[in-house]
Protein backbone atom coordinates (compact mmCIF):
# COMPACT_ATOMS: atom_id res chain seq x y z
CA UNK A 1 0.00 0.00 0.00
CA UNK A 2 1.00 3.25 -0.07
CA UNK A 3 0.89 5.93 2.95
CA UNK A 4 -2.53 7.66 3.83
CA UNK A 5 -1.82 11.10 2.80
CA UNK A 6 0.09 13.07 5.03
CA UNK A 7 1.77 16.90 5.06
CA UNK A 8 5.50 16.17 4.66
CA UNK A 9 7.74 19.50 6.40
CA UNK A 10 11.66 19.70 6.48
CA UNK A 11 13.04 20.69 9.83
CA UNK A 12 16.27 23.17 9.17
CA UNK A 13 17.64 22.76 12.89
CA UNK A 14 16.44 21.62 15.97
CA UNK A 15 14.75 24.60 16.92
CA UNK A 16 12.94 24.13 14.25
CA UNK A 17 11.90 20.55 14.44
CA UNK A 18 10.74 21.64 17.85
CA UNK A 19 8.35 24.26 17.52
CA UNK A 20 6.51 21.85 14.28
CA UNK A 21 6.04 19.38 17.08
CA UNK A 22 4.48 21.88 19.69
CA UNK A 23 2.55 22.80 16.44
CA UNK A 24 1.15 20.01 15.35
CA UNK A 25 0.93 18.00 18.58
CA UNK A 26 0.37 14.33 18.30
CA UNK A 27 -0.52 14.46 14.92
CA UNK A 28 3.14 15.00 13.99
CA UNK A 29 5.97 12.14 13.51
CA UNK A 30 9.75 12.72 13.06
CA UNK A 31 11.09 10.81 10.39
CA UNK A 32 14.70 10.37 10.70
CA UNK A 33 15.81 7.53 8.37
CA UNK A 34 12.86 6.54 7.72
CA UNK A 35 13.49 2.25 7.92
CA UNK A 36 11.09 1.68 10.87
CA UNK A 37 8.61 4.89 10.35
CA UNK A 38 7.92 4.30 6.65
CA UNK A 39 7.08 0.52 6.43
CA UNK A 40 4.49 1.42 9.05
CA UNK A 41 2.99 4.25 7.31
CA UNK A 42 2.78 2.05 3.92
CA UNK A 43 1.35 -0.09 5.81
CA UNK A 44 -1.04 2.46 7.46
CA UNK A 45 -0.08 1.03 11.04
CA UNK A 46 1.01 4.59 11.53
CA UNK A 47 -1.04 7.11 9.72
CA UNK A 48 0.78 10.90 10.95
CA UNK A 49 -1.27 13.67 9.55
CA UNK A 50 2.59 15.89 9.49
CA UNK A 51 5.61 14.55 8.67
CA UNK A 52 8.93 16.24 10.62
CA UNK A 53 11.82 15.35 8.73
CA UNK A 54 15.08 16.35 11.46
CA UNK A 55 17.34 13.85 8.47
CA UNK A 56 18.86 16.96 7.08
CA UNK A 57 19.65 18.74 10.27
CA UNK A 58 23.79 18.68 9.70
CA UNK A 59 25.23 18.40 13.14
CA UNK A 60 23.26 15.84 15.14
CA UNK A 61 25.19 13.20 12.73
CA UNK A 62 28.52 13.65 14.42
CA UNK A 63 30.35 11.44 16.39
CA UNK A 64 32.97 12.68 18.12
CA UNK A 65 34.80 12.07 21.38
CA UNK A 66 33.91 14.89 24.28
CA UNK A 67 36.38 14.98 26.80
CA UNK A 68 35.91 11.32 28.37
CA UNK A 69 33.08 10.73 26.56
CA UNK A 70 32.03 9.43 22.92
CA UNK A 71 29.35 11.28 21.70
CA UNK A 72 26.89 9.83 19.09
CA UNK A 73 24.53 12.24 17.47
CA UNK A 74 21.01 10.82 17.29
CA UNK A 75 21.50 10.70 13.22
CA UNK A 76 24.47 8.86 12.82
CA UNK A 77 23.50 5.64 10.81
CA UNK A 78 23.99 2.71 11.77
CA UNK A 79 26.94 2.26 8.73
CA UNK A 80 28.29 5.28 10.18
CA UNK A 81 28.67 4.26 13.78
CA UNK A 82 29.79 1.08 12.81
CA UNK A 83 32.75 2.54 10.49
CA UNK A 84 33.83 5.40 13.13
CA UNK A 85 36.85 5.37 14.28
CA UNK A 86 36.41 6.61 17.86
CA UNK A 87 33.94 3.78 17.91
CA UNK A 88 35.67 1.04 16.79
CA UNK A 89 38.73 1.99 18.69
CA UNK A 90 37.07 2.68 22.25
CA UNK A 91 33.27 1.09 21.85
CA UNK A 92 34.60 -1.97 19.54
CA UNK A 93 31.10 -4.11 20.90
CA UNK A 94 28.63 -0.99 19.52
CA UNK A 95 30.48 -1.37 16.01
CA UNK A 96 29.98 -5.01 16.06
CA UNK A 97 25.89 -4.72 16.96
CA UNK A 98 25.58 -2.17 14.55
CA UNK A 99 27.41 -3.90 11.72
CA UNK A 100 24.76 -6.69 12.08
CA UNK A 101 21.37 -4.58 11.92
CA UNK A 102 19.10 -5.58 9.16
CA UNK A 103 21.35 -5.27 5.86
CA UNK A 104 23.23 -2.72 3.76
CA UNK A 105 20.84 -0.59 2.90
CA UNK A 106 18.89 -0.30 6.33
CA UNK A 107 22.25 0.21 7.84
CA UNK A 108 23.29 3.48 5.51
CA UNK A 109 19.72 5.11 6.17
CA UNK A 110 18.86 3.79 9.53
CA UNK A 111 20.30 6.42 12.91
CA UNK A 112 20.75 5.23 16.18
CA UNK A 113 18.85 7.89 17.22
CA UNK A 114 15.50 6.86 15.52
CA UNK A 115 15.92 3.09 16.46
CA UNK A 116 16.11 3.87 20.10
CA UNK A 117 13.50 6.45 19.76
CA UNK A 118 11.02 3.40 18.26
CA UNK A 119 12.40 0.90 20.56
CA UNK A 120 10.93 -2.40 18.52
CA UNK A 121 11.49 -5.25 21.16
CA UNK A 122 13.59 -7.20 18.70
CA UNK A 123 15.85 -4.16 17.88
CA UNK A 124 19.94 -4.33 18.25
CA UNK A 125 20.77 -1.46 19.60
CA UNK A 126 18.88 -1.69 22.99
CA UNK A 127 21.14 -4.73 24.37
CA UNK A 128 24.62 -2.86 23.79
CA UNK A 129 22.91 0.26 25.34
CA UNK A 130 22.29 -1.29 28.18
CA UNK A 131 25.66 -3.36 28.52
CA UNK A 132 27.52 -0.26 27.99
CA UNK A 133 25.45 2.09 30.60
CA UNK A 134 24.79 4.66 27.80
CA UNK A 135 22.84 8.05 28.31
CA UNK A 136 20.75 9.45 26.04
CA UNK A 137 20.22 13.29 25.69
CA UNK A 138 16.69 14.53 24.63
CA UNK A 139 16.20 18.45 24.06
CA UNK A 140 12.63 20.15 24.19
CA UNK A 141 11.58 23.36 24.31
CA UNK A 142 12.29 23.93 27.77
CA UNK A 143 15.54 22.98 27.80
CA UNK A 144 18.11 19.76 27.58
CA UNK A 145 17.79 16.54 29.69
CA UNK A 146 19.20 13.22 30.70
CA UNK A 147 17.88 9.75 30.36
CA UNK A 148 20.04 6.74 31.55
CA UNK A 149 20.12 3.99 29.44
CA UNK A 150 18.52 1.98 31.89
CA UNK A 151 16.04 4.15 32.44
CA UNK A 152 14.75 4.49 28.73
CA UNK A 153 13.03 1.48 27.61
CA UNK A 154 9.42 1.47 29.48
CA UNK A 155 7.44 -0.92 27.55
CA UNK A 156 6.59 -2.16 24.25
CA UNK A 157 7.61 0.28 21.89
CA UNK A 158 7.82 2.68 24.59
CA UNK A 159 10.42 5.02 25.92
CA UNK A 160 10.68 7.48 28.75
CA UNK A 161 11.07 10.30 25.70
CA UNK A 162 7.87 12.34 26.29
CA UNK A 163 6.11 14.21 23.39
CA UNK A 164 7.92 17.44 22.79
CA UNK A 165 11.14 15.43 23.22
CA UNK A 166 13.81 14.90 20.62
CA UNK A 167 16.76 12.11 21.17
CA UNK A 168 19.29 14.65 20.34
CA UNK A 169 22.74 12.54 21.58
CA UNK A 170 23.78 9.22 22.72
CA UNK A 171 26.94 9.42 25.17
CA UNK A 172 29.12 6.94 25.98
CA UNK A 173 32.06 6.03 28.55
CA UNK A 174 34.34 4.24 26.52
CA UNK A 175 34.38 0.21 27.25
CA UNK A 176 37.45 0.30 30.20
CA UNK A 177 40.92 -1.17 29.19
CA UNK A 178 41.33 -4.38 29.79
CA UNK A 179 37.42 -5.31 29.57
CA UNK A 180 35.54 -8.05 27.05
CA UNK A 181 32.99 -6.95 24.94
CA UNK A 182 30.66 -8.73 22.75
CA UNK A 183 27.36 -8.84 21.22
CA UNK A 184 25.86 -12.17 20.12
CA UNK A 185 22.26 -12.32 18.33
CA UNK A 186 19.79 -15.14 16.56
CA UNK A 187 19.17 -13.51 13.86
CA UNK A 188 15.08 -14.07 12.20
CA UNK A 189 16.50 -15.56 8.48
CA UNK A 190 14.11 -12.76 6.90
CA UNK A 191 14.09 -9.58 8.53
CA UNK A 192 17.62 -9.52 9.89
CA UNK A 193 15.66 -8.42 13.87
CA UNK A 194 17.25 -10.03 16.96
CA UNK A 195 15.34 -13.06 17.71
CA UNK A 196 17.32 -12.88 20.95
CA UNK A 197 20.36 -10.71 21.05
CA UNK A 198 22.81 -10.42 24.09
CA UNK A 199 25.60 -8.01 24.48
CA UNK A 200 28.00 -8.30 27.15
CA UNK A 201 30.68 -6.03 29.14
CA UNK A 202 32.94 -8.50 31.65
CA UNK A 203 36.08 -7.03 33.50
CA UNK A 204 37.88 -9.65 35.02
CA UNK A 205 40.11 -9.54 38.13
CA UNK A 206 42.75 -12.97 37.46
CA UNK A 207 40.66 -15.71 36.66
CA UNK A 208 37.91 -14.68 38.04
CA UNK A 209 35.01 -11.83 37.04
CA UNK A 210 35.07 -8.90 38.26
CA UNK A 211 31.93 -6.47 36.60
CA UNK A 212 29.51 -8.10 34.20
CA UNK A 213 26.84 -6.53 32.52
CA UNK A 214 24.54 -7.79 30.11
CA UNK A 215 21.59 -6.28 27.78
CA UNK A 216 19.38 -8.98 26.58
CA UNK A 217 16.94 -7.77 23.52
CA UNK A 218 14.41 -9.51 21.59
CA UNK A 219 13.59 -11.95 24.78
CA UNK A 220 10.71 -9.37 26.62
CA UNK A 221 8.49 -6.62 25.27
CA UNK A 222 11.69 -4.59 26.20
CA UNK A 223 15.54 -5.28 26.35
CA UNK A 224 16.69 -5.74 29.89
CA UNK A 225 19.58 -5.97 32.02
CA UNK A 226 19.97 -9.45 33.24
CA UNK A 227 21.26 -8.95 36.95
CA UNK A 228 20.51 -11.82 38.30
CA UNK A 229 22.96 -13.76 36.21
CA UNK A 230 25.54 -10.49 36.41
CA UNK A 231 25.47 -10.98 40.43
CA UNK A 232 25.76 -14.80 39.82
CA UNK A 233 29.25 -14.71 37.96
CA UNK A 234 30.56 -12.00 40.38
CA UNK A 235 33.62 -13.03 42.10
CA UNK A 236 33.21 -16.76 40.07
CA UNK A 237 35.71 -18.33 37.39
CA UNK A 238 34.85 -19.16 33.78
CA UNK A 239 33.37 -22.54 34.61
CA UNK A 240 30.60 -20.55 36.54
CA UNK A 241 29.29 -18.96 32.96
CA UNK A 242 26.95 -22.17 32.33
CA UNK A 243 24.72 -22.14 35.42
CA UNK A 244 25.05 -18.12 35.86
CA UNK A 245 23.95 -18.00 31.96
CA UNK A 246 20.62 -20.09 32.90
CA UNK A 247 18.84 -17.55 34.53
CA UNK A 248 18.74 -14.84 32.01
CA UNK A 249 15.36 -16.03 31.05
CA UNK A 250 14.14 -15.70 34.99
CA UNK A 251 11.32 -14.09 35.93
CA UNK A 252 10.91 -12.38 32.40
CA UNK A 253 7.64 -12.45 30.45
CA UNK A 254 8.99 -13.82 26.80
CA UNK A 255 7.52 -12.83 23.92
CA UNK A 256 5.58 -15.77 21.66
CA UNK A 257 5.16 -15.35 18.33
CA UNK A 258 4.97 -16.74 14.67
CA UNK A 259 8.85 -16.69 14.66
CA UNK A 260 9.60 -18.07 18.38
CA UNK A 261 7.48 -19.50 20.98
CA UNK A 262 7.92 -17.91 24.42
CA UNK A 263 10.06 -21.50 25.53
CA UNK A 264 12.26 -21.37 22.62
CA UNK A 265 13.06 -17.98 23.45
CA UNK A 266 14.03 -18.13 26.69
CA UNK A 267 16.08 -20.90 25.64
CA UNK A 268 17.88 -19.00 23.56
CA UNK A 269 18.99 -16.39 25.46
CA UNK A 270 20.26 -18.97 28.09
CA UNK A 271 22.31 -19.78 25.18
CA UNK A 272 23.43 -16.82 23.69
CA UNK A 273 23.90 -15.38 26.84
CA UNK A 274 26.07 -18.25 28.12
CA UNK A 275 27.93 -17.28 24.22
CA UNK A 276 28.55 -13.96 24.66
CA UNK A 277 30.16 -14.02 27.86
CA UNK A 278 32.35 -16.89 27.32
CA UNK A 279 33.58 -14.71 23.83
CA UNK A 280 34.01 -11.43 25.73
CA UNK A 281 36.21 -13.20 28.93
CA UNK A 282 38.13 -14.49 25.87
CA UNK A 283 38.68 -11.13 24.97
CA UNK A 284 39.36 -9.40 28.20
CA UNK A 285 42.69 -9.26 29.83
CA UNK A 286 42.73 -10.57 33.58
CA UNK B 1 -4.26 -16.64 19.98
CA UNK B 2 -5.17 -17.88 23.45
CA UNK B 3 -4.86 -15.00 26.22
CA UNK B 4 -5.12 -16.51 30.20
CA UNK B 5 -4.13 -14.71 32.80
CA UNK B 6 -4.84 -14.14 36.79
CA UNK B 7 -4.96 -10.59 38.49
CA UNK B 8 -5.80 -9.65 42.18
CA UNK B 9 -8.18 -6.87 42.77
CA UNK B 10 -7.64 -4.82 45.91
CA UNK B 11 -11.83 -5.49 46.46
CA UNK B 12 -14.65 -7.43 47.45
CA UNK B 13 -16.07 -10.20 45.17
CA UNK B 14 -19.38 -8.24 45.00
CA UNK B 15 -17.82 -5.21 44.13
CA UNK B 16 -15.83 -6.43 41.72
CA UNK B 17 -18.80 -8.22 39.98
CA UNK B 18 -20.65 -5.08 40.03
CA UNK B 19 -17.71 -3.01 38.86
CA UNK B 20 -17.60 -5.86 35.52
CA UNK B 21 -21.05 -5.33 34.69
CA UNK B 22 -21.45 -1.59 34.66
CA UNK B 23 -20.96 -0.44 30.94
CA UNK B 24 -20.15 3.39 32.43
CA UNK B 25 -17.57 2.51 34.87
CA UNK B 26 -15.76 -0.10 32.80
CA UNK B 27 -15.60 2.11 29.51
CA UNK B 28 -12.92 4.32 31.61
CA UNK B 29 -10.50 1.10 32.11
CA UNK B 30 -10.33 0.42 28.61
CA UNK B 31 -7.43 2.14 27.54
CA UNK B 32 -8.45 4.24 24.37
CA UNK B 33 -12.55 3.57 24.84
CA UNK B 34 -14.35 6.47 24.87
CA UNK B 35 -17.82 5.23 25.98
CA UNK B 36 -19.74 1.91 25.71
CA UNK B 37 -23.81 2.24 25.09
CA UNK B 38 -25.94 -0.30 25.59
CA UNK B 39 -27.42 -2.35 22.73
CA UNK B 40 -29.55 -4.72 24.54
CA UNK B 41 -29.70 -7.02 27.69
CA UNK B 42 -25.70 -7.32 28.30
CA UNK B 43 -24.82 -6.39 25.24
CA UNK B 44 -22.43 -2.96 24.64
CA UNK B 45 -21.24 -1.44 21.46
CA UNK B 46 -18.28 1.38 21.26
CA UNK B 47 -15.52 2.71 19.74
CA UNK B 48 -11.61 2.11 20.90
CA UNK B 49 -8.78 4.54 20.16
CA UNK B 50 -5.89 1.57 20.23
CA UNK B 51 -2.36 3.44 20.47
CA UNK B 52 1.07 2.07 21.27
CA UNK B 53 3.49 4.53 20.12
CA UNK B 54 3.12 5.66 16.67
CA UNK B 55 1.05 2.24 15.67
CA UNK B 56 -3.00 3.69 15.97
CA UNK B 57 -6.20 2.73 15.15
CA UNK B 58 -9.76 3.28 15.82
CA UNK B 59 -11.87 0.31 16.24
CA UNK B 60 -15.74 -0.04 16.82
CA UNK B 61 -16.78 -3.16 18.04
CA UNK B 62 -19.33 -5.24 20.08
CA UNK B 63 -19.12 -6.98 23.43
CA UNK B 64 -21.65 -9.59 24.25
CA UNK B 65 -22.09 -10.93 27.98
CA UNK B 66 -23.40 -14.65 28.25
CA UNK B 67 -23.82 -17.45 30.47
CA UNK B 68 -23.97 -15.24 33.62
CA UNK B 69 -23.54 -16.64 37.58
CA UNK B 70 -23.46 -13.91 39.74
CA UNK B 71 -21.25 -12.98 41.14
CA UNK B 72 -18.93 -15.06 39.67
CA UNK B 73 -18.44 -15.69 36.14
CA UNK B 74 -19.33 -14.71 32.94
CA UNK B 75 -18.61 -15.29 29.24
CA UNK B 76 -17.61 -12.56 27.25
CA UNK B 77 -17.33 -12.49 23.39
CA UNK B 78 -16.12 -9.71 21.51
CA UNK B 79 -16.38 -8.72 17.59
CA UNK B 80 -14.29 -5.68 16.31
CA UNK B 81 -13.68 -3.63 13.34
CA UNK B 82 -10.80 -1.26 12.42
CA UNK B 83 -9.00 0.13 9.01
CA UNK B 84 -6.39 -1.98 10.11
CA UNK B 85 -7.89 -5.13 10.61
CA UNK B 86 -10.17 -7.06 12.87
CA UNK B 87 -10.09 -8.84 15.90
CA UNK B 88 -12.77 -11.47 17.48
CA UNK B 89 -12.66 -12.93 20.86
CA UNK B 90 -14.67 -15.27 23.37
CA UNK B 91 -13.49 -16.25 26.86
CA UNK B 92 -14.63 -16.06 30.26
CA UNK B 93 -14.26 -14.32 33.02
CA UNK B 94 -14.26 -15.64 37.18
CA UNK B 95 -13.72 -13.81 40.26
CA UNK B 96 -12.74 -15.58 42.87
CA UNK B 97 -13.11 -14.27 46.94
CA UNK B 98 -9.83 -14.49 48.68
CA UNK B 99 -10.73 -12.56 51.56
CA UNK B 100 -13.10 -9.39 52.31
CA UNK B 101 -11.15 -6.98 50.42
CA UNK B 102 -9.66 -8.76 47.79
CA UNK B 103 -10.69 -10.74 44.85
CA UNK B 104 -8.78 -12.78 42.23
CA UNK B 105 -9.80 -12.54 38.70
CA UNK B 106 -9.23 -15.29 36.33
CA UNK B 107 -9.28 -14.90 32.46
CA UNK B 108 -8.93 -17.18 29.79
CA UNK B 109 -9.81 -16.87 26.07
CA UNK B 110 -8.87 -16.94 22.21
CA UNK B 111 -8.17 -14.20 20.21
CA UNK B 112 -8.12 -14.27 16.48
CA UNK B 113 -7.09 -11.31 14.98
CA UNK B 114 -6.32 -10.37 10.95
CA UNK B 115 -6.10 -7.85 8.54
CA UNK B 116 -2.83 -5.58 8.00
CA UNK B 117 -2.15 -5.31 11.96
CA UNK B 118 -1.79 -9.16 11.76
CA UNK B 119 0.38 -10.15 8.80
CA UNK B 120 2.86 -6.88 10.19
CA UNK B 121 2.35 -6.79 13.81
CA UNK B 122 1.58 -10.23 14.41
CA UNK B 123 4.95 -10.53 16.28
CA UNK B 124 4.29 -7.57 18.78
CA UNK B 125 0.03 -8.83 19.18
CA UNK B 126 0.58 -10.38 22.38
CA UNK B 127 3.13 -8.51 23.98
CA UNK B 128 0.24 -5.60 23.03
CA UNK B 129 -2.43 -6.93 24.13
CA UNK B 130 -0.25 -8.02 27.45
CA UNK B 131 0.44 -4.22 27.79
CA UNK B 132 -3.47 -3.09 27.69
CA UNK B 133 -4.88 -5.70 29.92
CA UNK B 134 -1.94 -4.60 32.14
CA UNK B 135 -3.14 -0.80 32.08
CA UNK B 136 -7.03 -2.76 32.22
CA UNK B 137 -6.37 -4.37 35.65
CA UNK B 138 -4.65 -1.31 37.10
CA UNK B 139 -7.04 0.82 36.17
CA UNK B 140 -9.72 -1.49 37.79
CA UNK B 141 -8.17 -1.36 40.68
CA UNK B 142 -7.13 2.19 41.17
CA UNK B 143 -11.23 2.60 40.48
CA UNK B 144 -12.44 -0.27 42.77
CA UNK B 145 -9.79 1.38 45.74
CA UNK B 146 -11.83 5.30 44.44
CA UNK B 147 -15.28 3.81 44.56
CA UNK B 148 -14.99 2.30 47.89
CA UNK B 149 -13.19 5.15 49.87
CA UNK B 150 -16.98 7.39 47.77
CA UNK B 151 -19.07 4.73 49.71
CA UNK B 152 -17.14 5.18 53.29
CA UNK B 153 -17.32 8.97 53.15
CA UNK B 154 -21.14 8.09 51.86
CA UNK B 155 -21.34 6.17 54.74
CA UNK B 156 -19.51 8.23 57.16
CA UNK B 157 -22.11 11.47 56.76
CA UNK B 158 -25.08 8.76 57.26
CA UNK B 159 -23.86 7.39 60.07
CA UNK B 160 -22.87 10.90 61.28
CA UNK B 161 -26.49 12.11 60.55
CA UNK B 162 -27.96 9.14 62.70
CA UNK B 163 -25.93 9.86 65.86
CA UNK B 164 -27.05 13.43 65.38
CA UNK B 165 -30.69 12.41 65.48
CA UNK B 166 -30.21 9.97 68.10
CA UNK B 167 -28.34 12.74 70.29
CA UNK B 168 -31.30 15.32 69.65
CA UNK B 169 -34.01 12.51 70.70
CA UNK B 170 -31.81 11.62 73.63
CA UNK B 171 -31.64 15.70 74.43
CA UNK B 172 -35.46 15.90 74.71
CA UNK B 173 -35.87 13.11 76.78
CA UNK B 174 -33.49 14.31 79.36
CA UNK B 175 -35.19 17.71 79.57
CA UNK B 176 -38.65 16.00 80.34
Amino acid sequence: MYPASFEYHRAASIKDALSMLKQFGDEAKLLAGGHSLIPMMKLRLAQPAHLIDIGSIKDLSMIREDGAVIDIGGLATHADVESSTAVKQKLAMLSECAALIGDVQVRNRGTIGGSLAHADPAADYPAAILALEAEIKVESESGARTIKGEDLFVDLMTTSIRSGEILTHVRIAPIPAGAGAAYLKYRQPASGFATVGVAAVVTMKGNNFDKVRLGVTGLAAKAFRAKAVESALSGKGRDAIASAASHAADGIDAMSDIHASAEFRAELARVYTARAIELAASRAKS
Amino acid sequence: MKIAGEQNLSASRDSVWELFNDPDRLSRLIPGCEKLEVLGPDEYGGTINVGIAAVKGVYSGKLKLEDKRAPEHYKISLDGKGKQGFIKGAGTLDLEAKGANETLVKYAGDVQIGGPLMQVGQRMIESASKMMLGQFFAAADAELKAHAVGQVARQGIFVNFWRWIVRVIASLFKRS
